[in-house]
């Protein structure tokens, strides 16, 4: 008899912090909830935390406070953990002197879960071959070398961070494409770090926005219709809007744009044309130097 | 154990030096008894003086297996330096490396604990590398007996070309036995390269040699005594030290040694195996180990 774990979080913060020496708080008593069959964004400017919650998640820094991943900390059960999550650092980290079919080779000897046939197929799809090595690879090609690998790996927990850092629009597409269409299904959760909002925004099913080490914004992208609203307002306008307290303002084409937290949907229409603001633009709202 | 031994391969691949430098110096080693005689004209024919030495040394059939069992034995010296050579280099720089180029993410992307890297690494150092230096050489000894053989026939030097099957498997399992016990007691050296490569944040060289030093030059200075010194000597000498009593015995009091084995257990390092410094070494060994697989477990500058 298995226990059904589908609706345990795979990933459970509580007031988590992290302080690298007396400096900075890196994280400041960070509290999220991951559920499972997501995609998340975790997101923010550089230094903001991601990077550091990430190497929390995956056992790779020590940090205070309550931290589960699937079930288990980090921390002490790191090893049996690693079978179950899958990570791409960035494009920089396979070593330059494997091989192709050496990298084959050494994820089949050491992942009780990866199978090499699912690697070679998707691997068939591109130009690399098997006898080539790493340095001989485009930044591009040794990120497609890098997914095949973790598409072939029957992981519950895929962490990415900032995976398609540096490459060319053609293979950032193509990297998350084949990630939606070859290997998330609902079974799995992805949490995806990055700067590069436009890029996943029409991807995630849920953010969390990281400012400072705090988070700024924790919601579900289908909650944002109720959450948040845009308007776009004339300037005469401008003032009654302001006096709704927005979180942002910024001018387009002559006109104010603000986004409200919403308090009462309708009570925005007499400001101008409202919207369900994007990602992107709730991104610059919260993490905008105004706000 | 597979994902063990794929951990090893890997280091092979990795450090291809670890393969190759040795099997080269054998080569190398054969090639030079074939043209160094052939090309290069070696006279055999000795002077009266050196064949009379020669014949001296060669004198009795037990004197016979023992000068062929010391050349044998000793065609395994080129590779065994050039062998702790690339071993000492590879254990400085294999934890450094992984950090410098970032491929440790890789690596802990993966399910691999830090114990089973570390240990993969020190097994290939300790244990694989003397197997592997010992494989060769007892080839490459092979041919170069045979290239003697047909290069002293007729000569005074005959008697090398003369083989001693029993006395030539008691050489190879001497030397084994050797090499292994050689690698317990430098264990904790390669221990310490170990911990240096995965503490140092550059320059793992200068931070392996010199706090050693500076401290036993400090010990000296502040209290003018050598015990930091002699006890950094003993772990680098001891080894041969250990050995020397049995190496002066064969050479100096032959009347002692009628037989082959006898020489042969007078050869044997087996007798460091009951000296307790040998197993304080290994102690120290285990627990620096330790220490390299928790520095590895949290080190985060990647």
């Amino acid at each position: 008899m298995t226990e059904d774990t589908t609706h345990l979080p795979i990933i459970e913060a509580r007031g988590l912090s992290k302080r690298y020496g007396r400096g900075t708080l890196a994280l400041d008593d960070v509290t999220f909830t991951i559920g499972s069959g997501r995609i998340v964004g975790l997101m923010g400017a550089n230094g903001a935390g991601k990077t550091t919650a990430l190497k929390a998640i995956l056992g790779l820094t020590p940090f205070e406070g309550h931290l589960q991943v699937l079930g288990q900390n980090p921390s002490r059960e790191r090893d049996a953990l690693m079978r179950d999550v899958c990570f791409i650092a960035d494009v920089a980290v396979l070593p330059k002197w494997m091989r192709v079919s050496q990298a084959l080779d050494f994820v089949s000897g050491i992942h009780p879960r990866f199978s090499r046939t699912r690697a070679e197929e998707v691997l068939a799809s591109t130009d690399i071959q098997l006898h080539q090595r790493v340095s001989q690879l485009s930044k591009g090609m040794i990120t497609q070398l890098h997914l095949a690998l973790i598409m072939a790996i029957d992981a519950k927990l895929l962490v990415l961070d900032e995976p398609t850092l540096g490459l060319d629009l053609l293979y950032r597409r193509g990297f998350y494409e084949r990630l939606l269409n070859d290997y998330f299904d609902h079974q799995r959760t992805i949490l995806v770090t990055t700067h590069q909002v436009e890029e996943v925004e029409h991807l995630l099913d849920h953010i969390i926005l990281l400012r400072k080490g705090r988070v700024v914004l924790d919601c579900a992208v289908s909650d944002i219709e109720a959450r948040y609203v845009q308007v776009l307002a004339s300037p005469e306008r401008a003032d009654a809007a302001r006096a709704m307290q927005p979180l942002h303002e910024r001018e387009v084409f002559g006109r104010k744009l603000f986004i409200f937290e919403t308090k009462d949907a309708g009570s925005y229409a007499g400001l101008g044309e409202v919207r369900t603001p994007s990602i992107s633009d709730l991104f610059v709202a919260l993490l905008g130097e105004h706000s | 154990m597979t994902a063990f031994l794929t951990l090893m391969r890997r280091e092979l691949w990795e450090h291809r030096s670890l393969v190759w430098a040795p099997l080269v110096t054998a080569l190398l080693l054969v090639l030079a008894t074939f043209f160094g005689s052939r090309v290069g004209g070696l006279d055999f024919e000795l002077g009266d003086q050196e064949a009379g030495f020669f014949s001296d040394l060669a004198a009795t059939p037990v004197a016979q297996v023992q000068l062929f069992a010391v050349w044998m034995g000793s065609l395994l010296i080129p590779q065994l330096i050039v062998g702790l050579l690339v071993v000492f280099f590879y254990l400085l720089d294999t934890l450094y490396g992984e950090r410098r180029d970032r491929s440790i993410l890789f690596w802990k992307s993966l399910p691999i604990s830090d114990a089973s890297t570390v240990l993969s690494k020190f097994a290939v150092a300790a244990l694989l590398m003397p197997v592997w230096v010992w494989g060769i050489s007892l080839v490459s000894g092979v041919l170069i007996f045979l290239i003697v053989k047909f290069m002293v026939a007729g000569t005074a030097l005959a008697p090398l070309g003369v083989w001693h099957g029993s006395a030539w498997l008691l050489v190879q399992a001497t030397l084994l036995q050797n090499l292994l016990i050689a690698a317990l007691w430098y264990a904790p050296i390669a221990a310490w390269l170990l911990v240096i490569s995965v503490f140092a944040k550059r320059s793992p060289f200068f931070w392996a040699v010199l706090p050693p030093l500076l401290v036993a030059i400090l010990e000296e200075v502040a209290f003018g005594s050598e015990r930091i010194l002699v006890f950094i000597g003993h772990r680098l000498s001891g080894y041969f030290q250990a050995l020397q009593p049995g190496l002066m015995r064969s050479r100096d009091d032959e009347t002692t040694l009628q037989t082959v084995a006898e020489a042969y257990q007078a050869l044997s390092a087996a007798p460091l195996l009951a000296s307790p410094s040998l197993w304080l070494g290994v102690l120290s060994a285990a627990l620096l180990l330790a220490l390299a697989i928790r520095l590895r477990r949290w080190r985060d500058d990647a």
